[in-house]
């Protein structure tokens, strides 16, 4: 076990060093200049060229990859160009805000697809089958920002019963955080639950086709049972594999959800800093993402065994 | 009693698809307004007998540029799922049927392109690829390639080991032509059933690239950045986001069921009745 | 044991997630909450900075003089200014009693270190350029005669001195105590004499500042940055919210209580609502479209001058700011004092001649590529209908759609061959003229490099007489309409909606919001 987790672990190595050169390079190649954005139209050139001297951007970019991987292998992300802020504790500060909403919302939105599937699947082609797998595929097409532009006009300006703007942590005040958190999760939990609903759904009709599952209706155990101890735990594998895609993917920065919301989260972070053209942030942001991704990645691969007894047994 | 689903997805999926086709074919001949003339004197009016679907901000038709919207829109999703599936299928190919150092390398690629979301992705690429569709349709199927080059090297390490490969590699057939004759055609599948869902995502990021600010350019419409662009008006313009929220709704809504349909037809074993 | 593994790794994550974030907030009597639409680059005064920074660092620090209402310029900190014969030292008298946020009294010590402080290079003060001899005037000394006096020696007398000292962009030169520099000489936070105090900064999130008790105001009534100031809030938070939509729904639902700017577009959902009141007033920033005149096609007058005359720019200004922008086709804004009649007289669309202009300068229908951006709506409105009205002569304009970064640095470059771009305020004509005016070969962001043109400007900045300088600037009018570098448009209007629980909210020529003598019910 633990000679596969070190081989996995390297085995990410080449994939982050490829990750780190593509995020240097890609930002570089960005047409636009931070100090530029920072001084608008009333630029001064000499001190422009200061802001420049001062920010090591008038190296060249090789020496300015060599410098900033250097750094970062040392744990030292660098600052924010323009406001100073040192990358990793405000990525980490950021990727608090996404992933207390990402996983709350993926949490309900595997507890509603479980059982919207399983039962699609038990009633596979019944009214019951057509009504969920409408509503899953409905919920699937529509784009995420509309859906939340959507709610928050009706519950945040219409009716007014929930907050429109902000985010408050939950250690500060957790009702108050939570009330703040409806709008944003529930967004993300129906577009989310579609697309989960039918992957329990389609593993679910599998399962069921199995020969044990007959084996273990004709030995005359009650269905409820059939489903919850034969049914669930087989099905639910391809789904976990799917839940762990989708949270590498949201914690990535729900951007979209949270420029809806004003939500001070990672997504809106990486997109304000591109804007902003600060480079150490957002060299920080894409790697501290595909970190996050890969990391996600290997949790899953860990806890597959314990949904697939079939992998177990090898 | 039953119902029968999978007939009644592909029935509803065929209208959708077939009235989005028929709303693109019919966008290259006419449409009711021109889709970017301006008319000052009539911004923002709700719909009625002479603009349908209202006016925007500009005073333009919003049901012309729905329809030269589709037109554009089903175009960048057409073009980055032939781009992703292209590319994709040729280096999952060489992935799988390779092997080796060549699978590897891919692999790690792959790897390090997943591990961008895609839509993050699109977003740096845009940036410096610039506005426009060309720029979209490259971001985006970048973003989607690794996928697909997944499926194939997976479909391809799995059919490679069967009997008749290495039958037609017996008779005396080159490896090249043996990828091509045998070991793509049994792939296929699976990469339509991706395609499909493809199709959609592309649609949903572009929206979503829009509403960030790095969509197609406007005045060229999209359903994307009409949608993105209604939003300062959209308590009292509500029309200006409802069409094309509808219209995207409904062409994933069609192009969902239409996979589904795929998939029942390509692998009868995931449905069974 | 995986069962256990897998469950201890997400409880690590959990744990990790919730460990991260820390601070607990007491809960306010009366918070006023505003927008800004950036994050504050710093809270030290003038270095990095832009207009959000500048507006929130106002509120913590004071300088010696600061604007008035109406732009000019009266004493702060200090009781009384004596100016020598000369012009060349100016004597600043303190005013007693006043204390910083620390209790510590104000004496010249400390506006000494202040100075000192910024005109250190190290600290990277955005006006040092101004007195290190290149600028308005070099300072040759400070010195401090007495515990309440501050003396200022110049090279060279200069009516702009006192101004620049009390520019927002220059952090007002707010006096502080050393204390707000850390042993280290690392900036700390700012420890001034203004109504406000430093509160918390989360990045990306909110600035709150406190009210400071200790506050010692002037008698006279509130005027600009200057005269009687009182914090009737105990606390103000800034709300980051750069999505200008997210913004007008926080106002509609309560969740700030001022917005300030509202963008043109919004405007329609504040209609009708009895709790939201609107107040707008004109700016003196310019819209224009930049014309790049070294261009092949461009180059050539009259096809400039076609495409000024097929820009209907009343309409223009109305379409983009639903009816609250001023058109103008002078680079003199609208509400400056020197917008005459010569600068009045906006010419209405002449299609026919510019058509005929067209014909004779051989125009087929090359196309010109005109840049926008999305992140400043106006620019990009004005870009589409320049676009549709230019189509009405017969001139091809394809949009090219950059995000905002990338337009600036084809700005600085002059690679373009034509712009929708905005100029910000200058509050004199001779510096809202010199922002487009400039050798070309020196710096290619300049759009206008025309040497007569140039002469008229210098004049315009040496001469005193206004009646002199009016005539400057109508020729300078004339001319840059016969030439065609850029096409003036409009000048925008700033629109500030207030919900009606707040009292004394006032705006004024600059878009600096100031929160003191504010009241919420």
């Amino acid at each position: 076990m633990l000679a596969y987790l070190i081989r996995r672990l390297v085995l990410t190595v080449p994939t982050f060093v490829l990750v780190a050169i593509a995020v240097f390079t890609l930002v570089r190649l960005i047409p636009g200049d931070p100090v530029q954005v920072m001084l608008g139209d009333a630029v001064d050139p000499s001190l422009a060229e200061l802001y420049r001297t001062q920010l090591g951007l008038d190296q060249s970019v090789p020496v300015q990859f060599f410098y900033w991987l250097s750094h970062v292998a040392e744990g030292d992300f660098g600052h924010s160009i323009s406001n100073g802020v040192a990358v990793l504790p405000l990525i980490l500060q950021r990727f608090t805000v996404s992933a207390s909403i990402v996983l709350v919302a993926v949490i309900l939105a595997t507890m509603i697809a479980v059982p919207a599937g399983l039962t699609a699947a038990w009633k596979q082609n019944r009214s019951l089958d057509t009504g969920i797998v409408s509503m899953a595929t409905i919920l699937l097409s529509i784009p995420s920002f509309w859906l939340g532009l959507l709610l928050l006009i009706v519950f945040g300006l219409n009716l007014g019963w929930l907050p429109v703007v902000g985010y408050i942590s939950m250690r500060e005040n957790l009702g108050q955080a939570l009330l703040y958190m409806i709008l944003p999760v529930l967004t993300l939990t129906l577009t989310e639950s579609g697309i989960l609903t039918r992957m329990m759904r389609a593993s679910s009709i599998e399962v069921l086709r199995l020969e044990y599952v007959t084996h273990a209706r004709a030995k005359g155990l009650a269905e409820s049972k059939v489903l919850m101890r034969h049914v669930l735990p087989n099905a639910f594998a391809p789904t976990w594999t799917m839940i762990g895609l989708i949270m590498g993917h949201l914690l990535g920065g729900i951007a979209v959800i949270e420029t809806v919301f004003t939500i001070p989260g990672l997504g809106r972070l990486l997109v304000d800093s591109i804007y902003a053209r600060d480079y150490p942030v957002v060299q920080g942001c894409l790697l501290f993402t595909a970190a996050i991704y890969m990391v996600i990645n290997l949790i899953v691969d860990f806890c597959y065994p314990l949904f697939d007894p079939r992998v177990l047994a090898e | 009693m039953k119902t029968s689903l999978p007939q009644t997805n592909t029935f509803l999926g065929s209208l959708l698809i077939g009235g989005l086709l028929l709303l693109i074919a019919l966008s290259f001949f006419w449409t009711p307004y021109d889709p970017l003339g301006l008319d000052l004197a009539s911004r923002l009016k709700p719909p009625s007998i002479e603009h349908w679907a209202g006016t925007d901000e500009f005073g333009r038709d919003v049901f012309s540029r729905a329809m030269t919207g589709a037109r554009i829109s089903a175009l960048i999703s057409s073009f980055t799922v032939i781009i992703a599936v292209i590319f994709g299928t040729t280096l999952g190919l060489l992935a799988g049927y390779l092997r080796g150092w060549t699978d590897r390398a891919l692999m790690t690629l792959t790897d390090a392109l997943l591990s961008f979301p895609g839509v993050l992705l699109a977003l740096g690429l845009m940036v410096v690829l610039g506005a426009s569709q060309f720029g979209l349709v490259v971001a985006l199927g970048l973003a989607y390639m690794p996928a697909v080059i997944r499926v194939v090297r997976s479909a391809v390490l799995s059919i490679r080991e069967k009997e008749f490969i290495e039958a037609s590699l017996v008779i005396g057939n080159s490896e090249f032509y043996t990828m091509l004759r045998h070991v793509l055609p049994n792939a296929i599948a699976p990469i339509a059933v991706l395609a499909t869902s493809m199709f959609g995502w592309a649609l949903l990021s572009e929206s979503a690239l829009s509403f960030l600010g790095l969509g197609v350019s406007p005045p060229t419409p999209t359903w994307g950045n009409m949608l993105a662009s209604s939003r300062p008006y959209m308590e009292t313009a509500i029309w200006l986001g409802i069409v094309p929220g509808i219209c995207i709704t409904a062409t994933l809504l069609g192009v969902n069921l239409l996979g589904d349909s795929l998939r029942d037809y390509l692998d009868p074993r995931t449905n069974g009745s | 044991m995986k069962l256990q593994s897998c469950a201890q790794s997400f409880l690590v994550a959990l744990s990790l997630l919730f460990s991260i974030e820390g601070g607990a907030a007491a809960h306010a009597e009366t918070m006023l909450k505003a927008r800004i639409n950036s994050d504050i680059l710093s809270t030290d005064p003038g270095t990095k900075r832009d207009e959000n920074t500048d507006g929130v660092v106002l509120h913590m620090v004071e300088g010696l003089v600061a604007f008035r209402e109406d732009t000019s310029v009266g004493p702060l900190l200090a009781k009384s200014i004596v100016v020598s014969d000369d012009g060349l030292t100016y004597t600043f008298t303190l005013r007693d009693g006043v204390h910083f946020h620390n209790g510590a009294l104000l004496t010249s010590k400390e506006v000494l270190w202040s100075l000192n402080r910024y005109l250190d290079p190290e600290t990277h003060w955005r006006c040092l350029p101004e007195f290190d001899g290149n600028g308005v005037a070099k300072i040759l000394s400070v010195t401090a005669p007495d515990a309440m006096t501050v003396r200022i020696k110049l090279d060279t007398p200069s009516p702009l001195f006192l101004t620049t000292l009390a520019r927002q962009d220059c952090g007002g030169t707010g006096i502080m105590h050393p204390d707000s520099v850390k042993p280290d000489g690392s900036w700390d936070k700012p420890i001034g004499t203004g109504p406000f105090k430093f509160g918390i900064w989360k990045t990306g999130d909110y600035i709150e500042l406190d009210a400071f008790n200790d506050y010692a105001s002037r008698d006279e009534p509130m005027d600009g940055n200057t005269g009687g100031k009182k914090a009737e809030v105990d606390k103000v938070r800034f709300l980051v919210i750069p999505d200008s939509s997210a913004a007008r729904a926080a106002l509609l639902s309560g969740a700030i209580d001022v917005l300030n700017g509202v963008t043109p577009s919004e405007l329609a959902a504040f209609k009708g609502r009895d709790d939201v009141t609107l107040d707008k007033h004109a700016l003196m920033d310019i819209y224009a479209i930049l014309l790049q005149t070294k261009d092949p096609l461009l180059q050539d007058v009259r096809i400039r001058q076609a495409l000024a005359l097929s820009i209907d720019r009343a309409a223009l200004a109305d379409a983009v700011s639903m009816g609250i922008a001023a058109a103008n086709t002078s680079a003199v804004p609208v509400s400056s004092p020197f917008y005459g009649p010569v600068e009045k007289s906006v010419a209405p669309a002449d299609i026919a001649a510019a058509r005929k202009l067209l014909k004779e300068a051989g125009y087929k229908g090359e196309p010109i590529k005109l840049i926008a951006n999305k992140r400043y709506p106006q620019m990009f409105d004005a870009a589409i209908l320049v676009q549709a009205m230019a189509q009405q002569a017969g001139i091809k304009i394809d949009l090219e759609v950059l995000d905002w970064a990338t337009e600036l640095d084809r700005y600085s470059d002059g690679s373009y061959q034509a712009m929708s771009f905005s100029y910000s305020a200058r509050l004199d004509p001779s510096l809202s003229f010199g922002a487009f005016m400039g050798d070309k070969a020196l710096q290619p962001r300049k759009v206008w490099d025309d040497p007569e043109a140039l002469e008229l400007l210098r004049q315009s900045m040496t001469t005193q007489d206004k009646a002199e300088r009016q005539a400057l600037f109508d020729a300078l009018h004339a001319k840059m309409l016969q030439q065609v570098p850029l096409i003036v448009l409009y000048n925008p209007a700033h629109v500030i909606a207030t919900r009606n629980n707040v009292e004394g909210f006032r705006g004024w020529p600059t878009v600096q919001q100031r929160f003191w003598n504010v009241k919420i019910r």
